[in-house]
């Protein structure tokens, strides 16, 4: 201690009182040095006081005087009620917000019932192993619509009733998009050879075909009147279906497919995803001009998992692909990524579940954990409630029911698997899923046949 | 042989006490924005000591009254930096005004050149601006502390609470230029905990 005193006098030259922070004044031994140090500062005199009382009351003085020996005290601004101060980086402030609303409204379900197994297994032979696509929808109308290979199929979640709505002939062409309106009157289908067609279900017809891709259709996506369609050509085209002339407009921004595209829930952003690992958020209002609002390059894979949060406004995650594995949550008021979790594999899909905070990412690929698996996770903290799935090989879609209670994830082992994990925490629905587990793995309806 | 006279202006007590609580909200908003505890984007850019300077958008920019230069009874003020995580204190930059008595109690002003003035901030503003050269990393998010060093008998107002005056342990210090408007003369010295790859 000594020794250091002596440095930093010797450096400044001049003694500045708060160098150094003072032991007890009880280590008399250190004070004694402490003192003959000081002999230097003339100021100092006071120290040389042998009566020990005084000298510790002469000490606690020091404490509060300065080098000239006048008196003072300290104070530290707090800074007036209005003006908040903010010692916190922006992304903090943010979580805090995140989490501050959620605290409070979040009913702290300790014990959360995963289901073990799957509801159904439907067989889906054909089924395209490709990650790009997105084959699979679920409509309003209760209606599951998925591409198997060349043909479409029908699957009515009431009655489970199947109807095939269409096959393409020819060996080059096949479905890789299908996509419901949101009142679930028409199916959108974009094809392998970049057609874009418009069906209507009720009447199992051709309403439209939409032009203006030169590559393949991997993803599509409603909002309102206005069908949005991304493609291997790189761009995105929004489509007016009540027009004459469809192409309402045509963004050329991507660097390579568009595999991923979310329309928010109030219709005011998109989020595109792509192969060169880039995510884009547009305004609706100014897709015309190709003018997007953030440019996100956080991800190192291909971004094809986009959901908007349900619960809060411009909250938007999304999924990296296999070099990558994140699950980045974005404020896109912002353009800031406010949480990130490493989930070590390939997402293909995110669902959010809207009866309790949390998320659902469906897997594939991964080296480490996770392959092939759906993991649910707890918002806005993160943490990992647990994982299902029993899928041989790994998981290309995911959707949910219009009830938010079901999950359906479609995998390269030809299978859909039905998984009621998103149902709210009630001891009776824990009980409906044991009996249901009856049957378990080895239950298949071979429905499509 | 030939003076050059430089012209010189008339510094009343109440003027020096603007240029010095004008000059600590430029500092600590400059110490903010290269020490990195508020994000780059929080900051606009406006003229002033003849360099740019940074200013926070919505942060009141006069942290210090000057009531309290005005009377004479300001010590010191001290930016504190901390670790948002553990509180540690890992810098202190330490500005010490000297008031003239004289000027307080009788009210004569003095005389001195505000361009010299303005040099000599100018000077302090670069040296702090340069020096991320030499303090060590703050890779961490921090917070800051304003601490006002008075003379005992300055009531506190609601905006300030007493404080001890978190000091760092074995720093290491670095004296800065000062300077003088006659009135208050303002030094300033920045104190940092060590940096553990100093060690000899």
């Amino acid at each position: 201690m000594k020794a250091q005193r002596g440095d930093s006098l010797n450096r400044i030259g001049t003694l500045q009182d708060d160098s150094t922070t003072v032991p007890p004044i009880t280590d008399f031994r250190y004070h004694s040095s402490f003192s003959s140090s000081i002999k230097k500062q003339p100021a100092s005199a006071f120290f040389f006081i042998p009566c020990v009382q005084a000298y510790r009351q002469k000490l606690i003085e020091n404490l509060s005087l300065d080098s000239q020996g006048r008196p003072f005290k300290i104070m530290v601004f707090r800074g007036s009620p209005k003006s908040s101060r903010k010692s916190i980086r922006f992304v903090d402030e943010l979580r805090q917000e995140v989490a501050a609303i959620f605290e409070k409204d979040c009913k702290q379900t300790p014990y959360r019932c995963i289901p073990k197994g799957e509801k159904r297994v439907l067989d889906a032979p054909r089924l395209r192993n490709d990650y790009y696509s997105n084959i699979m929808s679920w409509g309003m109308n209760n209606m599951l619509a998925v591409a198997l290979g060349h043909e479409l199929y029908l699957w009515n979640s009431e009655d489970q009733a199947v109807h095939k709505l269409l096959q393409v002939r020819g060996g080059n062409d096949w479905p890789t998009s299908v996509t419901w309106s949101e009142d679930a009157r028409t199916l959108a289908v974009g094809y392998m050879c970049s057609n874009l067609q418009l069906w209507d279900v009720e009447s199992s017809k051709l309403i439209r075909s939409l032009q203006g891709h030169s590559g393949r259709i991997a993803s599509t996506a409603w909002n309102g009147h206005i069908l949005t369609s991304g493609s291997r050509d790189k761009s995105i085209i929004n489509h007016d279906v009540r027009a004459a002339n469809s192409l309402a407009s045509c963004i050329k921004r991507h660097a390579d497919e568009v595999c991923g595209l979310k329309w928010s829930t109030e219709g005011n952003r998109l989020a595109s995803g792509g192969n060169e690992n880039l995510l884009y958020i547009w305004e609706a209002s100014k897709m015309s001009s190709s003018k997007f609002l953030h440019r996100l390059s956080d991800h190192c894979a291909a971004v094809k998992a986009l959901a908007w949060c349900p619960y809060q406004n411009n909250v938007l995650a999304s999924g990296g692909g296999l070099s990558d594995g994140c699950i980045k949550i974005w404020n896109t008021e912002k353009g800031i990524c406010i949480n990130n979790i490493e989930t070590k594999a390939q997402i293909c899909g995110l669902e959010w579940n809207r009866h309790h905070k949390e998320i659902l990412s469906g897997h594939g690929y991964s080296i480490r954990e996770n392959q092939n698996k759906l993991c649910l996770w707890r918002y806005p903290s993160m943490t990992k409630v647990g994982e299902l799935g029993n899928h041989k090989s790994r998981i290309i879609n995911l959707c949910q029911s219009p009830d938010g209670i079901t999950v359906i994830s479609a995998g390269a082992d030809e299978t859909l698997r039905f998984w009621d994990v998103f149902g709210p925490p009630t001891a009776g629905a824990g009980n409906s899923m044991v009996s249901d587990l009856q049957g378990l793995l080895s239950f298949r309806t071979s429905l499509l046949r | 042989m030939a003076s050059r006279t430089v012209a010189k202006d008339i510094i009343t007590l109440r003027g020096s006490a603007a240029i010095v609580s004008e000059f600590f909200g430029y500092a600590a908003n400059s110490i903010l924005y290269n020490r990195g505890v508020y994000p780059e984007e929080s900051f606009a850019k406006v003229k002033k000591y003849g360099l740019p300077m940074l200013l926070t958008q919505d942060e009141e920019n006069e942290i210090v009254g000057k009531e309290w230069l005005e009377a004479g009874k300001l010590q010191r003020v001290v930016m504190v930096i901390m670790s948002k995580a553990t509180k540690e204190v890992l810098e202190r930059w330490n500005f010490s005004i000297e008031t003239d008595s004289d000027v307080v109690e009788k009210g004569v002003s003095r005389e001195k050149s505000d361009r010299e003035i303005m040099r000599e901030i100018q000077a302090i503003m670069r040296q702090i601006a340069s020096s991320i050269t030499y303090l060590p990393c703050l890779d961490e998010p921090c917070v800051f502390d304003v601490l006002a060093y008075t003379d005992t008998d300055v009531p506190v107002p609601f905006t300030w609470i007493e404080s001890d005056p978190k000091l760092i342990a074995n720093p290491q210090m670095v004296k800065l230029h000062s300077f003088d408007t006659k009135i208050h003369k303002v030094d300033t010295l920045v104190s940092y905990k060590n940096d553990e790859w100093d060690e000899q």
